[in-house]
């Protein structure tokens, strides 16, 4: 609070003066204030799954591995690790360094303590599946543990470096109990001052185990859902950086040389997820066409404003093992060839869901006409999130679901090309198990992406995305479209705060000038 | 005070029938909350613990009995949405919703009934033409747009307001003129008919004829009865506004109880859906009897009847 008055009080003045015509003197030094487009739920990275709370949670928590800006795994908490032969244990040497923020030791036994608390389903934490693949942690002695595998993995570390297996103080473990969530204590650059509605406080952790970091005091998360709303947050100064900057605003953000914008490249796949056990989408020739139909480049300057690049793989460039596959061109004509030879000529009707929101809509609405272009009369049926959950995951066998077409998205949040198809296209991830809407099935995909699970040799994992990929190419499971880029507004007297593909936002090195 | 403890115990069997119809209403919903929880890339299982650890796995009967054991021993559960108490997440925004509502009523009543009764006196004449056309205006002024204009203004030109938040009390003052202005507007409307009826009263030309001064017969005489209908009114608006404004909650980025009901909502956020709507439930009863007792005040006649 008493912060926040001074912040206030200093803004005044900077209104004074610049009424006056003087240069606007800096904010409260070093304190950046950051506007994010919805609420924070929580701070326990373990019980998280929305990239806001997660993000956040970063502040004050690491991993053993984590995520560089091009998603490269790198160590964190960890040295290095130890694979033995047949990928099924794993042995990580850890950090000697470290102090938790209430000055408890980072050690082998704090690690086995939140894994352990982590994978246990009786605490209904919700990343619990991130480390289903172990089957018993040990303490090898201080800084070392050994992690069993179930079964041989290649993309444990993966996991391991996602937001959600962050290690948190052993200490607030026992403390809080479920109120952890609300006391975050972890190894992070940031320690937790407070935390209201829309509001996070962090400060500077003066003990933190990279020595001169964070160069910022400070860092306040306002949460501003309404878009115009959270510009106005970054025109008027009260923050320096805001995501997503809505894109119908760049043009003002352009125009005032105070600000900056950033863009960052995604790993958010965009895609028509067509049913492939139901007709017309069982006809691969029907799938293709539909691809033909769509000018990709098109819809993302309509829909996005232009800010993305055409799909031109089953995952996006980001993702490890992505293996290029080549824009799916633009041609109506051979469309429409394609659809008479199924035996649709004539093209056919049929509905297309996703989840309702304006840029979902629009992004519809803009596929609507494109296909109607060739035939296809497509509905629109946009679903209110909760109604979707019923519609989507309530089909508990293939002909039970009612989805014909639908408009959705995939974050891959472990970087890796596994979650980036395993879920989407494993004849194990239809729903309800997981998230396979076009219920696609193939033998050799199936077969391949257990391979590439399978191992951690980097060459055969290779060749195992590289045909999945190139089989998933060819028979379209999925209208294919594109790779969204994130659009920030930024002060530029901001530096070093810098987006990960994921979304999420790495503080460390952010400093206000 | 024996019609007050009266109508506070008739309240109970009301809020119990509104519990009931509350518990079934959010439950008839489409949606799945333990999805909803777990995310759209959970596995099987994760969303089997949710439910689990949401307690929807229970039959609904045995939801109920464990709601209505553990409300009636003042515990409202636990969010879906961010697993804390039902009761910090409503009283983190009962506060901020309270303080917008006090300050916009606050301003708005004033300022509404005043204009309304000035203009009443002028019945007819320039002045009542121009202060109607106003407050048409202020029905008219969308929320979102006038808020808009507001931030652009006092925040982004003039730097002199925060654009939004709950911090100071500077924060409070575009929220709450925004959220005034078309309060402020129907009581102007409603006040000058009022008064006009009450003007053309017997009682009223008989405080006339008996020689008082003009002053007295319009406040005293005119007014007082007149602000009858306006209590009433006053009271229902500020019922609805208790229960949050959305457009201003969100236009000024305001933690309040509106925005609070539809994140639950779009969440099946199931306890905090309950708690919110029993809450407002409340308060309507509790506003309705600050009414009655007010009428009381205002025409001792009302209070004997009763």
């Amino acid at each position: 609070m008493v912060s926040s008055l001074i912040n206030r009080r200093s803004l005044q003045i900077a209104a004074l003066t610049v009424g006056l015509g003087l240069a606007a003197p800096a904010l409260a030094a070093g304190q950046i204030t950051v506007g994010v487009g919805d609420n924070i739920l929580g701070l326990d990275p373990t019980d998280l799954n929305d990239s806001v709370s997660l993000s956040a949670s970063r502040l004050f928590f690491q991993g053993l591995y984590g995520f560089d800006r091009d998603l490269k795994l790198v160590p964190v908490l960890a040295e290095r690790t130890d694979v033995n032969a047949d990928s099924t244990q794993y042995t990580v040497h850890l950090r000697k360094d470290v102090k938790f923020h209430d000055g408890t030791p980072f050690n082998a036994e704090a690690v086995k303590i939140n894994y352990d608390r982590l994978r246990d389903p009786a605490n209904h934490l919700k990343r619990q599946s991130l480390l289903e693949a172990i089957d018993k942690v040990e303490v090898v002695d201080d800084f070392t543990i050994r992690l069993v595998l179930k079964a041989p993995s290649g993309v444990l570390l993966n996991y391991l470096a996602h937001t959600g297996a962050s290690i948190l103080s052993p200490k607030a473990i026992a403390q809080y109990g479920k109120e952890v969530s609300r006391h975050p204590v972890g190894t992070g650059p940031f320690v937790f001052t407070s935390w209201a509605t829309d509001n996070l406080k962090a400060a500077r952790n003066p003990d933190y185990w990279r020595k001169g970091l964070p160069r910022a005091d400070g860092v306040i998360i306002r949460s501003v859902g309404e878009s115009g709303a959270r510009l106005a947050l970054l025109r008027s100064g009260e923050a320096q950086f805001i995501f997503p900057l809505p894109q119908e605003t760049v043009q003002v953000v352009e125009k005032d040389s105070r600000l900056a914008i950033d863009k960052t490249p995604s790993i958010v796949t965009q895609y028509v997820a067509l049913n492939t056990q139901k007709k017309p989408f069982d006809d691969v020739r029907v799938r293709q066409a539909l691809n033909y139909a769509i000018d990709k480049n098109a819809f993302i300057k309509v829909v996005y404003n232009g800010f993305g690049i055409p799909q031109d793989a089953p995952v996006a460039p980001g993702i490890a093992f992505y293996s290029k596959q080549g824009v799916w061109p633009y041609d109506p004509a051979k469309a429409k060839q394609l659809l008479a030879e199924a035996g649709y000529p004539d093209g056919f009707e049929t509905e297309i869901w996703n989840f309702s929101n304006t840029l979902n809509n629009r992004a519809s609405q803009f596929l609507l006409q494109q296909l109607a272009a060739v035939g296809v009369k497509v509905k629109l049926n946009p679903l209110e999130a909760g109604v979707a959950t019923t519609r989507l995951w309530g089909a508990k066998t293939p002909e039970e679901a009612e989805v014909r077409m639908f408009f959705g998205s995939w974050a891959p949040s472990t970087g890796d090309a596994d979650w980036a198809l395993r879920p989407l296209l494993s004849s194990r991830s239809f729903p309800p198990a997981l998230y396979n809407i076009s219920y696609f099935k193939d033998a050799e995909v199936d077969a391949e992406l257990q391979k590439g699970l399978g191992t951690a040799d980097a060459g055969q994992r290779k060749a195992a995305y590289d045909k999945i990929q190139k089989l998933v190419w060819e028979k379209t499971p999925w209208i294919f479209l594109s790779v969204n880029t994130l659009v920030a507004g930024r002060d530029k007297r901001l530096t070093g705060l810098t987006q990960l593909p994921d979304t999420s936002l790495t503080y460390e090195d952010a400093e206000l000038q | 005070m024996l019609f007050f403890l009266r109508r506070l115990v008739g309240a109970i069997p009301v809020l119990f029938a509104v519990s009931i119809f509350v518990f079934g209403f959010v439950r008839v919903l489409p949606g799945d909350p333990a999805r909803l929880v777990a995310g759209a890339d959970a596995t099987e299982q994760e969303v089997a613990s949710a439910r689990q650890s949401l307690g929807l796995d229970r039959p609904i009967w045995e939801q109920y009995v464990r709601y209505v054991g553990a409300s009636l021993k003042g515990d409202l559960g636990v969010s879906s949405r961010t697993r804390e108490p039902v009761i910090d997440v409503i009283a983190a925004r009962f506060w901020p919703t309270l303080w917008l509502t006090l300050a916009a009523m606050g301003w708005a009543t004033l300022a509404g009934t005043f204009i309304g009764v000035w203009a009443g006196t002028k019945r007819g004449r320039w002045q009542d033409q121009v202060a109607m056309l106003v407050a048409i205006g202020g029905l008219s002024f969308p929320g979102f747009w006038l808020g808009f204009l507001l931030i652009n203004l006092f925040s982004v030109h003039l730097g002199w307001l925060p654009t939004g938040g709950f911090d100071s009390w500077l924060s409070l003052l575009m929220p709450s003129f925004t959220l005034g202005v078309g309060v402020a507007a129907v009581l102007a409307r409603f006040s000058r008919s009022a008064f006009v009826d009450v003007a053309g009263e017997d009682f009223v030309r008989t405080a006339r004829s008996k020689g008082l001064r003009e002053r007295r017969v319009i406040w005293r005489h005119g007014v007082r009865n007149a602000l009858i209908p306006v209590v009433t009114l006053t009271g229902l608006e500020f019922g609805t506004l208790l229960g949050g404004a959305i457009v201003v909650e969100t236009v000024f980025a305001w933690p309040g109880l509106g925005r609070l009901l539809v994140d639950s909502i779009a969440f099946r956020d199931y306890p905090v859906i309950q708690a919110e709507i029993l809450l407002l439930s409340a308060e309507f009863l509790l506003i309705n009897l600050v009414i009655d007792m007010l009428y009381g005040v205002l025409n001792p006649e009302i209070r004997l009847r009763s």
